[in-house]
């Protein structure tokens, strides 16, 4: 090869490397000023976990475990108890009395939402879980639970004579319920930045 | 062609008075057996009789009697009178009309199977026929044909009346021995079969009223004279309560072999201007037969070729202006609310149909419902514990199939998806 | 020589199986390991034939059987599969299914129901049913154990069934009929039992579950550690299932047949609470003055070393006693006598309690042969009260062999079973004249009644006849106390002439091994308080801080019987493996490692761990010459004083006791209230009525407010107390002594006075 015919090629290459920098000046810059901005995510992103109440304000979760049982990174501890006749947290006779999430462990996958009977454990858009300490990765109750205003649904009847509620209907519900209420996980977030700014940001 | 053998008298004279009935020849049969006869011998005209169950099995009394083991122990006789069978009402005339006719025949039969103590289960809800059993019972007593040395030998009968409390399952012949020994009233689990672990344990035989009230008469004119009446393979009479759509409805006492067609006369025939439509031959756990049926004969075989039984011997019929939704409604609903709940295609088969049919007939049915009441009876049929979850599917299936118009006239056609 | 039962060969799903004739074919099919789905029957109570899910096809058979009572028979073609059965369990579970409630989240079986993992095999995944499942009443209180789920029960009868075949006391029936029929208790009133746990087991579905476990766990979080029950003398096998360093709950063993054959008492399954009580002692304690003050092992252990250094050395090995031991195991045991005998210290006692004797002499029997005696004799207390799992095979002997049951003595005959009181041994005479085998059950208390009954049996064995013997312990391990010799060995002093030692002032220190002789032993409160308190150094090592405990001076933190490692004897002398099911407090050590440490402080050598285990696994020694060996027991008279009146009778309770029941929250509710029982010709002969308030006294000891309960089961003239209570200590009282009844209080009037 020639040194001229190796200076044209050379100058073709780098015309056509400014071209792509210079080209890129006047093209909107994807870069976005976090923490001032904030990224908008896709409505079914898997981010930190929430527990739902209904609309009458009793906690969805019903303890029962399946959420610790599907998970695959063995993140979730749930407790159950018994609800007291005078004050039931949940329908039915069960509720969780400890219910814990190791974020850290936890691989965002989604499954314990899937095995949710009563759609309590869902995953919000929200990602920003950054701390200092491993332990405040543990996410109890005392962060994981909505506001009772948050409630959406309506929880099953409790019978007369203290009988407790059938959460066969609640589970046979379950796969409806989105569909009919349109409850979309953006509203979620939605209530989260409102009513726990702390939190959310 | 009515008899009058078990009937014989009913409505003449008062047969409960026990001079009247022995004035009549009564007790002298139990005399005869105990005197000359022998339980060989008694058991030997009940085998040439060929005397059937008229309970609604209809198994040969002799062989039941000859499956008691001989090993030494106790063995009990009990006179089934927890008459419950929908339509049946002939236990409760012979318990009330002639009931020292019924003690014969217990004692009779007692005597043949060496039972020392017999019962007497009587249903609940014969409070009139129970107090006159009992007097009937204190005069025979009385008179020595009940309790020990009877006739001066070293025969010991004894007889103990039990009063149900309303149970239909206690009809069962285990339901009715657990019910006798103060248990809960329901069927005990086969094998054993009564006959060697009966009441409290012991060899035991369960018999009808009908059937033991057979004995005094056929020790009387002789087996020959029964075995001579009727089919070969179900000779003799046979009480039989008709009742449904007729003008006279009541107990008519015919030999076996009778046309159906011949019992719709006894009893008046159809109503005015009506039309028999449908023939429930054998009590409420039997299928239907229909007005081609009318000119069969009315025995045990016969009935048991045409897919039916003869059952207890009640016959009900019924005319072209019957809602056979409303008919198979309230037959499963009483074999929903009589089943004891023990096993399960009883419990929940008897309690899903009935409310299925509860909401077809106030219009909640869908076309679909139709095969899946057939499909409901079929499956939980022949996988229970005693009979009684079996007989819910003979009539339902038989009306369903037959009057499939008037099911599908109360259920809602979905439009077809497109 | 019993002859081998035939055989007969069948054919299961093509495989050819070989069992003994009469087998069901049920049982059958596990032979080839072919699952054949089961709700109502349970090999323990036998079939029923109310589930209708275990059909099978059986060739020429034109219908589905039921393979729970088929019995097998030469040459029979059985399948368990196959579409026509498979059809068959379908329908069986639509029914079953039909008003089941899918409440599973909720329910308590979720993860170990028959219901869920047959309902995956068989069933089909939607219900035709259009209409609402029928309601039924849920969370019903059944009793202080138990609570019920109508919806969820599938009426199996498994319970009530249990309540009639094993225990025999028919409280629990079905009610009402058809759909409608429910689980009940016969008269309505609570479902009381010393047996009401084995009934969540039986229960194939979430219906019946436990107070104690409801909603805690899933079964998958449990950790399983097989161990023996250390609640009583009788060595039932148990399932220990922990989570997250709780015990949750305790599950039986149902291969357990040499034992418990699956059953487990009350006691036994519900007494878990206490582990993590936080009254429990977490570590040493010493008592200086009237203050408690926290010590490390070290210090603790160096005080007690020293102490004992300086009493030898001054008073010699006289002047040191030792009590307890019923509660150790056995390696616990040989270490105790191992580091005692070491310094020359002999007096030792394991008895702290009323029992005298723990071993049967030559002619203890196995529970094989307690079941299979045709004539069992209980002498002194009730075995219902003191080995309730053990009562359970006396009322199998009974109901199922037709045994004659006979008790003698001040309580009353077993009211579960039929069975015959009979006030003396003599009057025994003549009434086993045609009986072969003979089991005697006797408390260990009373010696002259042992005796007594030592030569009526030796009489019966010398007519040929088989007598076996057995002796329930008050303590677990009683039997391997004694027989590893925990006993005052020549002339040594036992536990009443230490305590008389004590208050002598010649004894100088004592240690007591996980024992409470203030609440237990019959010397009585007052007597042993004031005993201890003489003594310059108390050590006693416990859970808790019992009545004993206050009055020690060292207080060590033990390790509870599933937090431990090692054996036990049950009370036919068989030796059962303990294993820990959970960790221990961080500062807690066990009886065995507390000796490890003395003896290390001390220099004394200690056996080799292969040693150990060798001699606390081999076989218990015949210590006792017969019942009430005069060498064992002494010759401790009882305590009749043949006066006229009021006869007492003490008795044991499952649920009485200072120690794991009484720091058990949970339990309150099955503890025994302090109370009198008698005979309602008795209490109206005293004015007394039922439920009213009694003051019990006998020669200036009184215990006060007393509750009356009138039982037509009681013997006449005779009142009975419960052993064991702290609120009501009946230790000061002896067994048939003569009592008077006072200060009674109207419960009418007493009600009255509260409105």
């Amino acid at each position: 090869m020639s040194p001229l015919r190796g200076f044209a090629s050379a100058l073709i290459a780098l015309t056509g490397g400014f071209a792509t920098t210079f080209g890129m000046l006047f093209k909107r810059k994807p870069t976005i000023e976090y923490p001032s901005v904030k990224k908008q995510h896709a409505p079914r992103f898997h981010g930190l976990h929430e527990l739902r109440r209904y609309a009458d304000g009793k906690e969805r979760c019903i303890g029962c475990e399946l959420c610790a049982i599907a998970c695959p990174a063995n993140a979730i501890t749930v407790i159950g108890a018994e609800n007291a006749p005078g004050d039931r947290r949940s329908p039915g006779e069960r509720y969780a009395a400890r219910y814990e999430i190791d974020e850290l462990r936890c691989i965002f996958c989604g499954l314990c939402e899937e095995a949710c009977p009563t759609d309590a454990i869902v995953l919000t858009p929200r990602f920003e879980m950054a701390d200092y300490r491993r332990g405040s990765f543990v996410y109890a109750k005392d962060r994981l639970l909505v506001p009772p205003q948050a409630g959406v649904g309506t929880a099953p009847d409790e019978r007369p004579n203290g009988i407790p509620a059938d959460l066969g209907t609640v589970a046979e519900q379950k796969s409806t319920v989105d569909i009919a209420t349109g409850y979309d996980a953006t509203n979620r977030g939605h209530i989260l930045k409102t009513e726990r700014r702390g939190l959310a940001g | 062609m009515v008899v009058k053998v078990l009937t014989e008298g009913i409505g003449e004279v008062d047969l409960c008075d026990i001079e009247i009935y022995r004035a009549r020849g009564g007790y002298e049969q139990w005399r005869r057996a105990v005197t000359a006869l022998g339980a060989a011998g008694v058991m030997d005209a009940t085998n040439r009789s060929g005397l059937r169950g008229r309970g609604g099995a209809g198994f040969p009394t002799a062989r039941k009697w000859s499956f008691l083991p001989a090993n030494g122990r106790p063995r009990y006789l009990v006179c089934n009178s927890d008459e419950a069978e929908p339509g049946t009402f002939k236990d409760r005339m012979l318990l009330e009309r002639t009931p020292h006719q019924v003690i014969e025949g217990i004692l009779i039969g007692s005597y043949a199977i060496g039972s020392r103590h017999s019962f007497i289960y009587i249903r609940g809800e014969f409070a009139e026929g129970y107090r006159i059993f009992k007097a009937a019972l204190a005069q025979a007593r009385a008179a020595g044909f009940v309790g020990e040395r009877i006739f001066g030998s070293d025969v010991t009968v004894e007889l103990t009346v039990h009063r149900g409390a309303g149970a239909y399952i206690c009809g069962e012949e285990t339901a009715l021995l657990n019910s006798l020994e103060g248990r809960r009233g329901e069927p005990r689990l086969k094998p054993p079969f009564p006959a060697v672990k009966g009441l409290y344990g012991e060899p035991t035989v369960v018999n009808n009223v009908e059937t033991l009230a057979y004995l005094p008469h056929i020790l009387r004119n002789g087996p020959e004279w029964f075995a001579s009446v009727g089919p070969q393979r179900s000779p003799g009479f046979k009480v039989v309560s008709v009742s449904g759509h007729v003008k006279r409805p009541g107990n008519f006492e015919v030999p076996l072999g009778t046309t159906l067609r011949e019992l719709l006369e006894l009893a008046g025939g159809p109503l005015e201007g009506r039309k028999i439509v449908a023939i429930q031959p054998g009590g409420g756990s039997s299928a239907c037969l229909f007005e081609e049926h009318l000119g069969l004969s009315y025995d045990f075989d016969t009935m048991a070729a045409h897919g039916t039984m003869l059952g207890s011997g009640a016959i009900v019929f019924f005319d072209d202006s019957t809602d056979f939704v409303k008919a198979a409604l309230a037959l499963v609903r009483f074999y929903a609310h009589e089943s004891c709940g023990q096993c399960t295609p009883c419990r929940e088969g008897g309690h899903w149909l009935e409310v299925t049919l509860e909401r077809i007939l106030h219009g909640g049915g869908v076309e679909s419902d139709i095969d899946m009441l057939l499909a409901v009876a079929h499956q939980l049929t022949g996988i229970n514990l005693c009979p009684l979850g079996d007989s819910i599917e003979p009539f339902l299936a038989s009306v369903v199939k037959r009057f499939e118009g008037q099911f599908r006239s109360y259920v809602r056609t979905l439009p077809v998806p497109a | 020589m019993t002859t081998l039962p035939k055989e007969v060969t069948l054919s299961i799903d093509g495989l050819p199986v070989t069992v003994p004739e009469g087998t069901l074919l049920v049982e059958a099919a596990k032979a080839v390991q072919t699952d054949i789905p089961v709700y109502c029957y349970h090999p323990k109570l036998g079939p029923a034939g109310l589930c209708r899910i275990c059909l099978v096809e059986i060739e020429k058979t034109p219908k589905l059987q039921i393979a729970c009572n088929t019995v097998v028979a030469e040459g029979m073609v059985v399948r368990t599969q196959g579409p026509k059965v498979e059809d068959g369990r379908r329908a069986v579970l639509e029914f079953l299914l039909l008003n089941h409630p899918l409440d599973c989240p909720i329910c308590d079986k979720g993860g170990e129901c028959d219901l869920q993992d047959y309902s995956i095999a068989y069933g089909q995944g939607m219900s035709r049913l259009a209409e609402r499942k029928e309601l039924k009443p849920k969370a019903i209180d059944l009793g202080p154990t138990i609570v019920l789920d109508d919806e969820r029960c599938i009426v199996c009868q498994r319970c009530s069934r249990f309540d009639e075949i094993v225990t025999n006391e028919r409280s629990l029936v079905v009610k009402d009929r058809g759909q409608r029929d429910v689980i009940a208790t016969a008269t309505g009133a609570p479902y009381r039992s010393n047996f009401s746990g084995n009934v969540t087991e039986l229960c194939p579905v979430g219906a019946l579950t436990s107070k104690t476990y409801r909603f805690r766990s899933r079964p998958w979080d449990l950790q399983r550690t097989r161990t023996t029950c250390q609640q009583c003398s009788v060595g039932c096998a148990l399932n220990v299932d922990e989570r997250h360093g709780n015990v949750l709950r305790t599950m039986s063993v149902p291969s357990d047949d040499a034992v418990s054959e699956g059953w487990l008492c009350d006691r036994g399954r519900y007494n878990v609470g206490f582990y993590a009580d936080e009254r429990r002692i977490t570590s040493p304690l010493g008592r200086f003055g009237d203050e408690w003050v926290q010590l490390s092992w070290d210090d603790a252990i160096e005080l007690w070393a020293t102490r004992l250094e300086e009493a030898l050395a001054s008073a010699g090995s006289a002047s040191i006693g030792v009590l307890g031991g019923g509660r150790l195991l056995n390696e616990e045991i040989l270490l105790v006598r191992h580091v005692m005998r070491a310094l020359g210290i002999a007096n030792v006692d394991w008895r702290t309690g009323r029992q005298r004797q723990a071993s049967p002499g030559a002619r203890g029997g196995t529970y094989d042969d307690l079941e299979n005696a045709q004539a069992i004799v209980t002498l002194g207390r009730p075995p219902s009260q003191s080995a309730p799992v053990m009562d359970l095979r006396i009322r199998k002997a009974v109901l199922r062999n037709g045994a004659r049951l006979i008790s003698i003595g001040a309580h009353p005959a077993s009211s579960f079973v039929p069975a015959t009181h009979l006030a003396r041994l003599s009057d025994l005479a003549g009434t086993l004249a045609e009986v072969e085998r003979i089991a005697f059950v006797w408390d260990g208390i009373d010696a002259a009644l042992g005796a007594e009954a030592e030569a009526a049996l030796a009489k019966l064995a010398a007519e040929g006849k088989h007598v076996s013997v057995f002796v329930p312990g008050e303590t677990p391990n009683a039997r391997g106390a004694e027989a590893l010799g925990l006993l005052p060995a020549g002339g040594a002093l036992d536990t009443r002439a230490q305590l008389e030692a004590a208050r002598g002032g010649t004894l100088r220190i004592l240690s007591i091994f996980g024992a409470n002789p203030v609440l237990h032993h019959p010397a009585g409160a007052a007597f042993v308080r004031e005993a201890l308190k003489r003594v310059p150094f108390v050590v006693a090592t416990d859970l808790f801080l019992t009545e004993t405990g206050r009055l020690a001076h060292l207080v060590l933190p033990a390790k509870a019987a599933f937090e431990k490692d090692g054996h036990s004897f049950d009370l036919t002398g068989a030796v059962h493996a303990v294993n820990a099911a959970h960790g221990a407090p961080p500062d807690a050590l066990s009886d065995g490692e507390v000796m490890i440490a003395l003896a290390a402080h001390l220099g004394i050598d200690l056996p080799s761990p292969r040693e150990l285990a060798d001699w606390a696994t081999a076989s218990p020694a015949t210590i006792a010459n017969g019942l009430g060996d005069a060498a064992l027991c002494g010759s401790l008279a009882p305590a009749r004083d043949g006066a006229a009146g009021l006869r007492l009778a003490i008795a044991a309770h499952p649920f009485a006791g200072g120690g794991t029941v009484y720091f058990d929250d949970r339990l309150g509710e099955l503890r025994p209230r302090p109370g009198l029982l008698l005979s309602p010709a008795t209490a109206q002969a005293a004015g007394i009525g039922e439920a009213d308030l009694v003051d019990l006294a006998a020669g200036g000891r009184v215990l006060h407010d007393l509750v009356a309960t009138l039982d037509g089961n009681a013997l006449e003239g005779v009142v009975t107390i419960v052993d064991g209570l702290p609120e009501a200590p009946a230790n000061d009282f002896g067994e048939g002594e003569t009592v008077t009844l006072g200060n009674v209080r109207s419960s009418r009037a007493l009600a009255g006075s509260v409105v």
